[in-house]
């Protein structure tokens, strides 16, 4: 007997070919009804027999589209309808969205092959995608994603691409980011004067190659902003590089050819192979210590032991990747500390002094992303997420939210993101980076306003950090008052602790929270960062922290190790500062020292006084500098030699007494090595000894300090089986986390 | 000027008391110092004759230390108050003066401040016409405290106010700025450098005077970024009036030696206090004249265009970096607190 169905499936299920996939699976149930996409996802109204029907249900649920993400569905039967056949209809949109946004996808084998395919209509075409791949947010204007609220939609479908999309039997039918060499996007190379430079459309990846090898720097534009690159191999342009982009140390990301080409070069294990290759293709750090290439590894990434590398994500990088024979440096397209550029005008204008050609194209960018980084911890190969960005962007699906309200939070002001939550969906955009820039500032706002304008929600509560000075804070507070909404300010270190709580979902559960990061202002006024939190019912409180010390030189003890150092030293390092500093500075800053008020807790700054007294570095050149040598100085490791630099934790950990204890190890010529392990073996252990004095079964770590793999793997092999530990892996471990802490504080702390 | 031995070397409570001791030390020191017909008259106040609209302004005065290179308290009270008048475009003539002083200061200490402030006084052609004197017990006080209040007629040319400036109108400074502050805080930290930082403590009333016969009305307003500095004064006037402000750091006045400080210090120098610099915001039209007549006078040798009122960023002080780079401006909020990780 016939009868007739309403199916509703919601999650990532726009722009990932999923009406496609449903006509043709219907198709081959012989099943008759339409499909549709709406605010809420995808709507499938179906007639058959009972058991077709519910056949046609599992297999849908059980074998989605590739890069989909089904979240809820839900099937009813519905009065008897009858339809001629089975039909695609057009978005209907009646009400604000209310779905996940969709990220953007690798290239997919099948479009692969076509561009390096001879004879296929598409080799060499640079945008090539389908249903499967390609960009999605970073071309999003409004929502349902349909090719008219996309910026692809300034190219017009030519006749043969018009078929791709109407046939039901190509990969391409209702593929919405279809085009081809003929009616699409047009990629230039020109000059950094701006002259162009001719070479046919068929050699255009070869002449790139040929100016790579020659040691030029060339700006790329892909699909998610401009990469600046340069050959990998060549010392000297990548000093040069390094020079103009105001970034002396900080390490650039390698884009290699291929999977097998990185696998000649370097030991890989599975985890890092299969992140290399996932949809979101995201940097991964990897171990370099078995080096076999010719990368010039010490301007690529000085000191340290480690290498970012990638594989080619877009059909531009494919295609240039084919034409490469050495890795090439790929990072973000920007000047120091700017945000990544994806306008034509504004790189020309921008990168005119750092680059020497630029390939451009046509595409409009919306949503500029850098490229997310990932690394998987040594021992454990915990993951870790160091930027989340391209691939991950704005989707957070992994929480189940209840709220009338619609909120925004504004997450922290050095690596800002946001979150909103207009509807029953949260989003958790990409990394926007430091907002001290009046360009990522201005990128900041145009995310929001980017976000209001897609839900069009205007959000009625306002989250913000306490920070007084913070950028995000202040604009928050401009617009709580201008709009007459609520604002709520939250504590830097317990929305770091809520954001790990809300990702692991512990709101039931008594939990000892551990957030140590570089700084946060603290309810105190102090300097917050090595901060023990306990959870229980709601309530948060702070149970011990690391024992404060004194806070100088504002900004400046952030980016000189020496400083922290300064203020942890006893009076037996007198002769260590002294190398350390001039006569006058150090009379001055002890002056300083004296009358100073502000303190602060944090680990950061510990960090900073163990790599200063170990003279690994005085200066920071890029954030966390000190923390990420320290962490490479460890080459390998035996657990029952370490021992801990404190006597007792019963009234917190002494940041003071850690240091003089390593001071007396160097003094009795203990090694680098043995002191940095004894370090982390000091805070792992601690932490331990804190979670069983209170018999916690539950620890959750948070802030920046836990990018450090080999104090995670400390922990995990350190902790006995009765507790769990709980690390961030769908968001980064630092300040990028704040904005969803703050929107889970904000719903789940009293 | 002389002072006679008067007979004791520390202030103490009884100086206070209004009798005989305080007689002799007003009469001795005080009146001593700023006799003139006004002052003379020893009445509870004076009477003077001001003709017109008059601008007045008060500021008290505690700094530690009381003695800098470059200046003192008492100089300080002048100044400050000579100069608020002065930004509000009218002409200081006439000042009040009245001290608090902490039991203990030495009475050479005190002496050395009142000629100060006689000086500086003389210096800006005001006249000290009406005063007091408190000594408060030992722990009440900081040394001294000096309140001044400062009255002057309003220049005949003048149009001063925030509601003038327009989108276009330049920015300029009359010299380096964050000396003040870096004395300051180089004296109390015990600093070493080459030479000195000296604090640029002056009067400015000259140059506003002269700035004002020359353009009159194309003049639109007059600041002194005193506490908070450069950077919140900026703020403050972009929010005042619902416009931006885009600066360069490339053009600011800043002294070698005191930029090396504020590295030390980790201190922004946008964010450090000024006595003697102003800011002059003036119709396009007329920047390079301004400039000119800047340059030519001794308080404005180092006299720099340093930005502009633009419409694009409402109520933000952005300023191109020297390092590339563009970054808000905001205002300081309590200490200089850190932001970065
Ligand atoms: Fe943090
Ligand atoms: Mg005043
Ligand atoms: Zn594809
Ligand atoms: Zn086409």
């Amino acid at each position: 007997m016939l009868k007739t169905y309403k199916i509703t499936i919601s999650g990532q299920v726009q722009g990932v070919g999923f009406r496609p996939h449903v006509y043709s699976l219907a198709h081959k149930f012989n099943l008759k009804g339409n499909v549709s996409n709406n605010e809420e996802g995808v709507i499938i109204f179906i007639s058959g027999a009972e058991n077709t029907v519910y056949k046609f249900y599992k297999k849908l649920l059980q074998f989605p589209p590739p890069v989909s993400l089904i979240k809820e569905s839900s099937i009813i039967e519905i009065d008897i309808r009858n339809f001629e056949d089975f039909k695609i209809i057009p978005s209907n949109k009646n009400r604000p969205l209310n779905l996940p946004l969709t990220p953007d996808f690798a290239i997919c084998e099948d479009c692969k092959k076509e561009i390096e395919t001879v004879d296929n209509r598409r080799y060499n075409y640079a945008f090539t995608t389908c249903v499967n791949c390609g960009p999605r947010w970073s071309i999003t204007k409004t929502f349902p994603f349909e090719r008219t609220h996309t910026s692809i939609d300034d190219f017009p479908m030519c006749d043969t691409c018009k078929n791709e999309y109407t046939n039901p039997n190509n990969r391409r039918f209702h593929s919405q980011t279809n085009t081809c060499s003929t009616c699409g996007i047009n990629l230039i190379l020109i000059s950094s004067e701006g002259k162009k430079i001719k070479t046919s459309k068929e050699k255009i990846f070869q002449k790139i190659v040929q100016l790579l090898k020659e040691g030029n720097i060339i700006a790329i534009k892909n699909t998610s902003g401009y990469l600046l690159c340069c050959n990998a191999e060549n010392e000297s342009v990548i000093q040069k590089l390094r020079t103009t982009k105001n970034r002396p140390n900080k390490p650039f990301a390698v884009l290699f050819p291929s999977l097998a080409f990185l696998k000649n070069e370097l030991d890989l294990n599975t985890n890092e192979v299969k992140s290399l290759t996932s949809k979101e293709r995201p940097i991964t750090i990897i171990s370099s210590k078995n080096y076999y290439g010719k990368i010039a590894l010490n301007k690529v990434s000085p000191g340290l032991n480690q290498l970012g590398v990638m594989l080619p994500y877009s059909g531009i990088l494919q295609l240039l990747a084919n034409q490469l024979n050495f890795p090439i440096i790929a990072t973000s397209g920007n000047i120091h500390g700017s945000p990544i550029i994806n306008e034509n005008e504004d790189a020309l204008d921008k990168l005119k002094n750092i680059t020497d050609y630029f390939l451009q194209h046509n595409l409009k960018i919306t949503h500029p992303q850098d490229d997310s980084v990932i690394k998987f911890s040594y021992k454990f190969q915990q993951e870790v997420l160091f930027r989340r960005s391209r691939g991950f962007a704005p989707n957070y699906l992994n929480v189940k939210i209840n709220s009338t309200e619609k909120i925004m939070a504004l997450g922290a002001d050095l690596k800002s993101s946001i979150a909103f939550y207009p509807n029953q969906c949260l989003y958790v955009s990409q990394y926007i980076g430091n907002l001290e820039n009046f360009d990522v500032y201005n990128r900041f706002i145009s995310t929001i306003n980017s976000f209001i304008n897609i839900f069009e929600q205007e959000p009625n509560v306002i989250l913000a950090d306490k920070h007084p000075s913070y950028y995000s804070s202040r604009f928050g507070k401009e617009i709580a008052q201008k709009n007459n909404i609520k604002l709520l300010e939250i504590q830097h270190h317990k929305a770091h602790f809520t954001a790990i709580l809300g990702e692991h979902n512990l709101w039931s559960e008594k939990v000892l929270g551990i957030v140590f990061d570089g700084t946060g202002y603290g309810d105190d006024s102090n300097i917050w960062g090595g901060e023990f939190f306990n959870y229980e019912k709601n309530t948060i409180e702070r149970i011990h922290h690391l024992s404060y010390f004194d806070w100088l030189l504002g900004d400046k003890m952030s980016k000189e190790p020496r400083i922290s150092l300064l203020s942890l030293a006893s009076l037996e390092m007198h002769e260590i500062l002294s190398e350390k500093f001039t006569k006058n500075e150090l009379k001055t800053y002890q002056n300083l020292k004296k009358s100073n008020t502000l303190k602060t807790s944090s680990i950061g700054r510990l960090f900073d006084a163990v790599a200063s007294l170990l003279n690994i570095t005085d200066y920071n050149s890029y954030e966390g500098e000190a923390a990420i040598l320290l962490e490479n100085s460890i080459d390998s490791y035996k657990l029952n030699t370490c021992k801990s630099y404190l006597n007792s934790t019963e009234s917190g950990i002494s940041a003071r007494e850690i240091i003089q204890n390593m001071f007396t190890d160097i003094k009795n010529g203990v090694s680098k090595e043995k002191c940095i392990l004894n370090f982390l073996f000091t805070l792992a252990d601690s932490i331990l000894k804190i979670a069983k004095q209170t018999d916690y079964k539950h620890i959750a770590f948070s802030g920046g300090v836990f990018q450090n793999t080999t104090l995670v793997d400390l922990l995990l092999k350190l902790a006995p089986k009765e507790i769990k530990l709980y690390f961030h892996t769908d968001l980064p471990p630092n300040d990028e986390n704040i904005s969803f802490g703050q929107l889970m504080y904000y719903l789940n702390i009293k | 000027m002389d002072i006679e031995n008067i007979g004791f070397e520390t202030i103490n409570l009884g100086h206070g008391s209004g009798g005989e001791l305080t007689r002799n030390l007003l009469d001795k020191i005080i009146f001593k110092t700023f006799s003139n017909p006004f002052l003379d008259q020893k009445h509870d106040g004076s009477i003077v004759k001001i003709e017109g609209e008059i601008a007045i302004s008060t500021d008290s005065f505690v700094i530690t230390p009381i003695f800098f290179k470059g200046g003192n308290i008492g100089s300080l009270a002048v100044h400050g108050t000579v100069n608020d008048v002065a930004m509000c475009g009218a002409i200081p003539k006439y000042l009040s003066l009245a001290f608090i002083v902490e039991e203990g200061l030495k009475v050479s200490e005190f002496i050395k401040i009142v000629q100060s402030v006689k000086k500086a006084a003389d210096e800006s052609g005001v006249l000290i016409i009406t005063g007091d004197t408190k000594v408060v017990e030992r722990g009440k006080g900081d040394k001294i405290f000096i309140n001044t209040t400062g009255f002057g007629a309003v220049h005949a040319k003048a149009t001063i106010s925030v509601n003038n400036i327009k989108e276009g109108d330049k920015i300029l400074v009359n010299g380096f700025i964050a000396q003040h502050g870096m004395a300051i805080m180089s004296e109390r930290e015990g600093l070493e450098f080459e030479s000195t930082i000296e604090s640029d403590s002056t009067n400015l009333n000259f140059l506003v005077t002269d700035l004002l016969d020359a353009f009159g009305d194309k003049i639109k307003l007059f600041r002194d970024p005193t506490r908070g500095g450069l950077g919140t004064v900026l703020h403050e006037i972009a929010n005042d009036i619902n416009k931006g402000i885009f600066i360069k750091e490339i053009y600011i006045p800043l002294e070698k030696q005191v930029a090396a400080a504020c590295e030390m210090l980790g201190l922004d120098p946008m964010y450090v206090a000024n006595e003697g610099v102003f800011l002059v915001i003036v119709d396009p039209s007329i920047e390079q004249e301004v400039l000119a007549l800047m340059r030519n006078h001794k308080k404005g040798k180092n006299a720099a265009l340093i930005g502009e009122f633009t419409n694009e960023h409402p109520n933000k002080v952005v300023m191109q970096s020297l390092i590339g780079g563009k970054r808000i401006v905001s205002p300081l909020v309590g200490e200089q607190l850190p932001r970065i990780c």
